[in-house]
């Protein structure tokens, strides 16, 4: 097996006393993707804020690189290369585009440069204030704005969530550029299970915190019963 | 008559000024922060004795004296920051009231301690002194030399906030420090730095004020209630509101005094009640 770039190790974590994930165990090889799925509420963005440090753990570690970084603050981890990209878009909306995308930024292989050349959309309006854009915009500028830190693994959390097909397609088109053509590792929390295992090699079904399924990503795409089972299909699931 | 109203108007704006670079500091950490620290002016009270104790005990210039305050309250500032402060971010409001209304007793009793109760004089130089004729009218000089400061803190404010990479992690911490932290920016260390500049400016306040309103222990409490006015009025984390209602209010207060002395001091509470009426967030208040 491949030298983890992301481990969770037995994890157990939630809010104060209770418990949403329980004795989780799930990893990332460098260049890896992984599609996180399973109903709303089961324990997806739970999974994203426990690996950023948002939340506790009640048990296990969580490893990057090898180390473990289970006691480090969430700007810590995020300077080690864990890029969160928030769920509901949250962009800073008294910055403009362009020091969205600045702000946190950390010198590599993305800059400004690239990720115009990624969503050109931000480029024409970089001056505009972050709360002036549209959903698909926010959400291009959100992944630009973790793009610019230049992580070495990015958790997206829903980031096709409510936009329109169009905006769907394009978003999907520069993910998949940046995980086969950059070989960027992704953790991917989706409710579009289709998109979602088509952009991705393996994937985890979560159910009531734990892990309920393992399978690869065509695999389990191509398993319709299985997936109808424990997801509910996307097609029913909004 | 135009003559005393331009007077009036100008040591009004200068007053104002001198409120404004005392209350400014408050305004960024109550509206970016919401962190309510009513020992505010006990920072700008403890740039007052830093001030004096260069002029008076180092002997050294007053010029040197206004920076030393600067640095004076902004060290003692992020030292109570990081050990007292920072556990009352998470508590209730009614808790950082109570625990900084504390603060500025204890401020007031060391002031007393060391220095006595009665107003301390500063020595400012020779250049400061007197006033300047211009058509037939006479303008203090460190009343113009209060202008020019605080048009400088003004201008370096809003440069640093608007126009740096700190000014916009400092933003980006205060829209979603969640979101902040994620991204690798150090929001802890951020707002600690903040808070100092803060409480800097009060200290450089405290100092410039020495020469206009004395400086005795009661100071903190004295102006307390003033620095709340401009970031009422003003609106909170507003630079340009904090600037705009220290003017307002240092020109209500002088030419109150001057022109209906029976209404007197109460002035400036009757437009702080006016301007809150028609705006409840202040002049440029968001929320």
């Amino acid at each position: 097996m491949a030298e983890p770039l992301l481990e969770l190790d037995d994890v157990s974590a939630g809010y104060g006393e209770g418990i949403v994930l329980d004795h989780v165990s799930v990893f990332l090889p460098a260049g890896g993707s992984l599609a996180l799925l399973g109903r709303n509420g089961v324990g997806k963005t739970t999974m994203i804020l426990t690996i950023m440090g948002f939340l506790s753990l009640a048990g296990g570690a969580v490893r990057f690189r090898g180390q473990d970084v289970s006691r480090l603050a969430a700007h810590q981890r995020a300077r080690r290369g864990i890029g969160w990209v928030p769920q509901e878009r949250d962009i800073f909306p008294s910055l403009t585009v362009e020091e969205n995308l600045t702000v946190a930024a950390r010198a590599g292989r993305w800059d400004l440069a690239s990720i115009y050349g990624l969503f050109p959309r931000l480029h024409e309006r970089k001056g505009n204030m972050g709360n002036q854009l549209s959903g698909g915009e926010q959400q291009m500028l959100t992944i630009g704005r973790t793009l610019m830190t230049n992580p070495d693994v990015l958790l997206l959390d829903e980031p096709l969530e409510g936009l329109a097909p169009i905006i769907v397609e394009e978003l999907t088109a520069a993910i998949r550029r940046m995980a086969r053509d950059e070989g960027m590792a992704l953790v991917l929390v989706e409710q579009h299970a289709e998109v979602a295992l088509d952009l991705t090699e393996d994937a985890v079904v979560i159910e009531r915190g734990v892990i309920a399924h393992r399978a690869k990503s065509h695999d389990l795409l191509a398993d319709r019963e299985t997936l109808d089972r424990f997801v509910g299909l996307n097609l029913a699931a909004e | 008559m135009t003559g005393n109203l331009l007077i009036v108007l100008f040591d009004g704006l200068a007053f104002g000024m001198l409120l404004f670079v005392l209350s400014v500091g408050l305004s960024v950490t109550l509206g970016l922060m919401n962190f309510v620290n009513l020992g505010h002016g006990a920072f700008g009270m403890l740039g007052g004795y830093v001030a004096l104790v260069v002029t008076r005990e180092a002997g050294l210039s007053f010029f040197l004296a206004l920076p030393a305050a600067f640095v004076g309250a902004a060290v003692v500032g992020i030292a109570c920051e990081r050990t007292l402060f920072r556990r009352l971010y998470r508590s209730g409001e009614l808790n950082q009231v109570l625990f900084t209304v504390g603060l500025v007793f204890v401020a007031t009793a060391i002031a007393t301690f060391l220095f006595g109760t009665g107003q301390q004089p500063i020595q400012i130089p020779d250049v400061l002194r007197g006033s300047v004729e211009i058509g037939g009218l006479r303008f203090g000089i460190y009343r113009i030399f209060l202008i020019v400061v605080a048009l400088a803190v003004t201008a370096a404010l809003i440069f640093g906030l608007e126009f740096t990479r700190f000014g916009a992690s400092v933003r980006a911490a205060v829209d979603n420090q969640r979101v902040a932290q994620g991204l690798g920016i150090d929001v802890d260390t951020i707002f600690a730095i903040t808070f100092a500049l803060g409480c800097g400016l009060a200290g450089l306040g405290g100092a410039l004020a020495i020469e206009i309103v004395g400086l005795d222990p009661t100071f903190a409490f004295h102006y307390l209630i003033y620095v709340l006015i401009v970031v009422a009025v003003g609106g909170l984390g507003s630079i340009g509101g904090s600037f705009l209602a220290a003017a307002l209010l240092g020109i209500a207060d002088v030419g109150g005094k001057y022109f209906v002395p029976e209404l007197g001091s109460f002035l400036i509470y009757l437009l702080m009640v006016g301007v809150l009426f028609w705006r409840p967030l202040g002049l440029f208040g968001k929320r």
